[in-house]
């Protein structure tokens, strides 16, 4: 792919999406990655030789899936609200949640995952506790379990400290001459830290793809923080890869077809493999921008007095 | 060059009064001569690349395999490929590229649903017991990034089945030499004599240096032909030494 001029880079030569190409230099295409591998790494008088393109693409796309779960940085936020049905759809392509917040008042709340299950299929039973079938012999089942019922209506009491904490809305009782109170008033000894926030809770159903609320967040913003593996839905023109890690992936290729290919001696693997890790390390401490600005401003905070 | 060739072959032939060769039977033997030494360059090429492997050949003048290359992309040719259906298209052939190729090169996807059609990607050859596999799989099925293609007798197949239109698939591939044809004049004495202004003369396509081996060759078919033992041998171990020193 040829190089953009600056008019391309910043008006995208006058077609609309103007910021189609904006920041685009930071990357290489899977297009690129897969054409070079197979100019500069395989051929006749190369380690790699006589293997098939769909090879060398699958192995450059399963190395941007490993390097988009935990070293790519590349975090995709999205914002949606929260039904009455407590529920948040994950997104398309998601692969795993860094951080869920509650985003209200202007302000972003870090939400805390629920220890305990907040949702629960449930069957149908008889008196007898007998579990019903249709006539096709498949398990009967209620739209929503008890559990979930009383989360969606506000019935489920907490654990956690906040609105649908069992304590929550109790009068005060005198005990031995002291009044006790809510969690609000006084002091609250024995304190389960885990479960001191104030906020409301989630925890993901990953087999049925939702997030589930507590009953506070019924109508609240939710800001979800997540990993995708850089697939793009399958659209091969949209994959790409930091540059930093253009090298990495050339060397995850070439191990992973040499690892896989009878008769390569176990020296020539085993090379290919330190490569492949050398190169990893090298690209992690690269795009984790340590440098002196960074540096500076922790060691800043170095002096600060704790009360 | 086919004059002289036929002019050597004869001068072989008639030496001891071997035989004659006719111009049919020439023309014959010499298709099948031209056609041998063809194939023999893809043999050849690849001995070489081994021997570059082995770290066995030179530089320079030395680059034996940089002269098969240039014999070999002197068949080299590339075409748009005939529509059929779909995302069906014609191999190249006679009828619709003008030549039958020996080996497709490389399969190139173009988007033509406005003009100029643009370059979407280069189609990989998968065998037919993949294709089915590919399709089904996340990671590899074939995109407008990365086409590939199946050939079916004379049909090429590709994949996604976006490329459905005429223009949008080009071929890049080693056609088979056309096949030389010694044209002449009948003299009124009934001997021929060579007329290359005819309208279906056809030289070889070989390069010059090929020339021994094609009068070798032919020798060998005309040796067979009028049932003459020695100048079968003589022509093949002329052949077997040359190749030898090519070594």
């Amino acid at each position: 792919m040829a190089y953009l001029s600056a008019y391309q880079y910043y008006e995208n030569g006058g077609v609309a999406p103007e910021d189609a190409n904006w920041g685009s230099y930071q990357y290489v295409s899977l297009k690129d990655i897969v054409n070079n591998f197979m100019l500069m790494y395989a051929g006749n008088h190369s380690l790699v030789n006589n293997e098939e393109r769909y090879k060398v693409l699958f192995h450059a796309k399963r190395a941007i899936q490993e390097l988009n779960y935990d070293a790519f940085k590349e975090i995709k936020a999205l914002e949606l609200s929260v039904c009455d049905t407590l529920r948040f759809v994950l997104p398309h392509d998601y692969v795993n949640w860094v951080r869920i917040s509650l985003y209200k008042d202007g302000v972003l709340r870090p939400l805390t995952e629920n220890i305990q299950i907040n949702s629960a299929t449930a069957y149908l039973q008889d008196n007898d506790c007998r579990i019903l079938f249709d006539a096709s012999g498949n398990i009967l089942k209620p739209e929503f379990s008890d559990i979930d019922l009383d989360r969606i209506t506000g019935q489920k009491k907490s654990i956690y400290l906040n609105k649908g904490s069992q304590f929550n809305g109790l009068e005060g009782y005198c005990c031995d001459g002291e009044w006790y109170f809510d969690y609000g008033i006084g002091a609250r000894y024995g304190l389960n830290t885990e479960t001191a926030n104030a906020n409301p809770t989630f925890r993901i159903d990953k087999q049925a793809g939702v997030i589930n609320f507590s009953s506070e967040m019924a109508g609240e913003m939710c800001i979800l923080e997540y990993v995708s593996d850089g697939m793009e839905g399958g659209n091969d023109t949209l994959i790409t890869v930091n540059k930093l890690f253009e090298e990495f992936v050339y060397a995850y290729i070439r191990y992973a077809i040499l690892n896989s290919k009878v008769g390569v001696q176990e020296y020539i693997v085993s090379r290919a493999r330190k490569e492949r890790s050398a190169l990893l390390r090298n690209a992690k401490i690269r795009i984790s921008n340590i440098h002196p600005g960074r540096l500076l401003m922790n060691l800043r905070g170095r002096e600060k007095w704790i009360k | 060059m086919i004059n002289s060739v036929r002019n050597t072959v004869l001068s072989v032939l008639n030496k001891n009064n071997y035989g004659y060769l006719s111009p049919s039977d020439f023309n014959l033997f010499a298709k099948q001569a031209q056609l041998d030494i063809f194939d023999n360059y893809f043999y050849q090429y690849n001995y070489q690349i081994m021997k570059e492997n082995a770290r066995q050949s030179g530089t320079g003048y030395a680059d034996i395999k940089k002269g098969y290359e240039e014999v070999i992309d002197l068949f080299s040719v590339t075409n748009d490929l005939t529509h059929i259906a779909d995302n069906e298209f014609s191999a190249p052939s006679v009828i619709t590229t003008g030549d039958d190729y020996y080996l497709i090169v490389k399969v190139l996807c173009y988007d033509a649903s406005a003009p100029p059609r643009v370059f979407k990607g280069e189609a990989e050859k998968v065998h037919n017991s993949q294709i089915t596999m590919l399709l089904n799989s996340m990671l590899t099925a074939p995109s407008e990034t990365f086409p590939a293609y199946v050939l079916n007798g004379s049909t090429i197949t590709v994949y996604p089945e976006t490329f459905d239109a005429a223009t949008e698939v080009s071929c890049n591939y080693i056609r088979y030499p056309n096949p030389p044809k010694w044209t002449y004049v009948t003299l009124t004495n009934g001997e021929p004599s060579f007329d290359q202004t005819a309208t279906d003369f056809q030289d070889f396509e070989l390069p010059l240096d090929d020339e021994v081996d094609l009068v070798m060759k032919i020798l060998q078919y005309a040796g067979i032909s009028i049932r003459e033992s020695d100048v079968y041998s003589f022509a093949n171990s002329e052949e077997a030494q040359g190749s030898q020193e090519e070594k």
